[in-house]
């Protein structure tokens, strides 16, 4: 027996060197995790009930099939070392400068110039409770990917005020026992939403000026819609047919807020208008500690009244649009930490 | 000032400044990081903005 507390949970802040190519355990940290849960292994088996022949139609004997391993969160209070991972792992095009902080720049990926194709890089995933030599859970998850991310801004005290949870998904190969002695646990330098530093959305500006004090919270999210990754030679761990890749599909950036309503507010015109610009959000901790989403070209697609909290209120869907020459978005992360996704 | 070299998708090497305006164009168009070049060898010089 033993309390969920006692999970602890250490990944790859660098890549692998392939699918199906465990981080060595320089390359993995140790971090707390908001979700309480272990990251389950579902082996799937299956039956002849369907084949005639054998004189009835109730099945006679199983059949192993293939691992079926469910997505599994990732959910921190938002911290430059986090989100410096998060965006680089879900969105693949990566350069680090910098000797310390190291700024990590970040940009979709695109099929066409990725070294990898539609796959983004990979990571391990390690989770044990009293490792050793009675642990009750000792394994090492191969071959994860990040399948998508939500940051969430509110308007509340403390950590809580800025979250980020990450959707991972794996292979369904694994190593156990893990053989990887976890690190001390991270302490990363979180932010909140008293941090905001930036926050301009199409033209308005929600910190200074006469939009400031309007915004309430915001969620940004991304998704990349990964292709069932089962194919022949895809490979198979304990005679299960496990996932040899992981490739982007239809990938989805979304943006929603919400604002106070005022007098004079140009959210409506700005919808009505079909006006375009920039979305900058900042996060500054310190020198050595900030996030900046750059959404190159915002528009807003709906805008909705309502009422937070007995406060007038517009929720504002916006549109990413594609610009030629900047892209859809880029990430901007200063942080302490060296290799991440590198 | 900070810079890194980036190599574009026909192999043209140039030493580029480490900021989001610079580096996202070229990061969009497929250009990659990659190691300063071994001594002796001569990148181009940094890419400047335009006016």
């Amino acid at each position: 027996m033993a309390n969920i507390s006692e999970l602890l949970n250490g990944w790859g802040f660098g890549k692998q060197t392939a699918i199906g190519t465990a981080n060595l355990v320089a390359t993995i940290w140790r971090h707390t995790n908001l979700n309480t849960k272990p990251w389950a292994k579902v082996p799937v088996n299956e039956d002849d009930r369907a084949e005639i022949g054998k004189g009835h139609e109730f099945p006679t004997q199983l059949f192993k099939s293939h691992y079926n391993m469910p997505a599994y969160e990732l959910s921190k209070y938002a911290s430059s070392e986090f989100l410096a991972w998060a965006m680089s792992f879900s969105m693949g095009n990566v350069v680090v400068s910098g000797s310390g902080p190291y700024v990590y720049t970040i940009v979709p990926a695109l099929g066409a110039t990725n070294p990898t194709g539609l796959e983004l890089p990979y990571f391990s995933f390690v989770q044990q409770i009293r490792p050793g030599g009675s642990a009750v859970l000792d394994e090492m998850l191969v071959g994860c990917a990040v399948k998508g991310w939500k940051l969430s801004i509110k308007n509340s005290p403390g950590r809580a005020s800025a979250m980020c949870a990450v959707e991972c998904v794996t292979t369904g190969q694994y190593t156990s026992p893990s053989g990887i002695t976890l690190p001390a646990i991270s302490t990363p330098h979180e932010f909140n939403a008293g941090m905001i530093s930036a926050l301009t959305f199409n033209g308005i500006n929600y910190l200074t000026g006469g939009s400031a004090k309007q915004f309430v919270s915001m969620e940004a999210s991304w998704e990349n819609n990964f292709r069932p990754g089962f194919f022949p030679g895809s490979g198979a761990q304990d005679g299960y047919q496990i996932q040899g890749r992981f490739e982007w599909g239809d990938r989805a950036f979304a943006v929603q807020f919400v604002v106070r309503v005022q007098a004079g507010s140009t959210e409506y015109a700005n919808l009505i208008n079909l006006t375009t610009g920039t979305a900058t959000f900042t996060m500054t901790r310190d020198a050595n500690n900030s996030f900046t989403m750059l959404i190159q070209k915002m528009g807003f697609n709906v805008a909705e009244l309502g009422n937070t909290d007995g406060i007038v209120t517009l929720q504002i869907t916006g549109v990413q649009l594609y610009d030629p020459t900047n892209g859809m978005v880029t990430m901007t992360v200063t942080t302490p930490l060296q290799g991440i996704c590198q | 000032m900070n810079s890194i070299f980036m190599r574009s998708p026909e192999g043209e090497v140039k030493e580029v400044e480490a900021t989001t305006a610079a580096l996202t164009p070229l990061m969009v168009s497929g250009w990659t990081q990659v190691p300063p070049p071994a001594a002796g060898q001569k990148p181009a010089p940094p890419a400047k903005e335009e006016e």
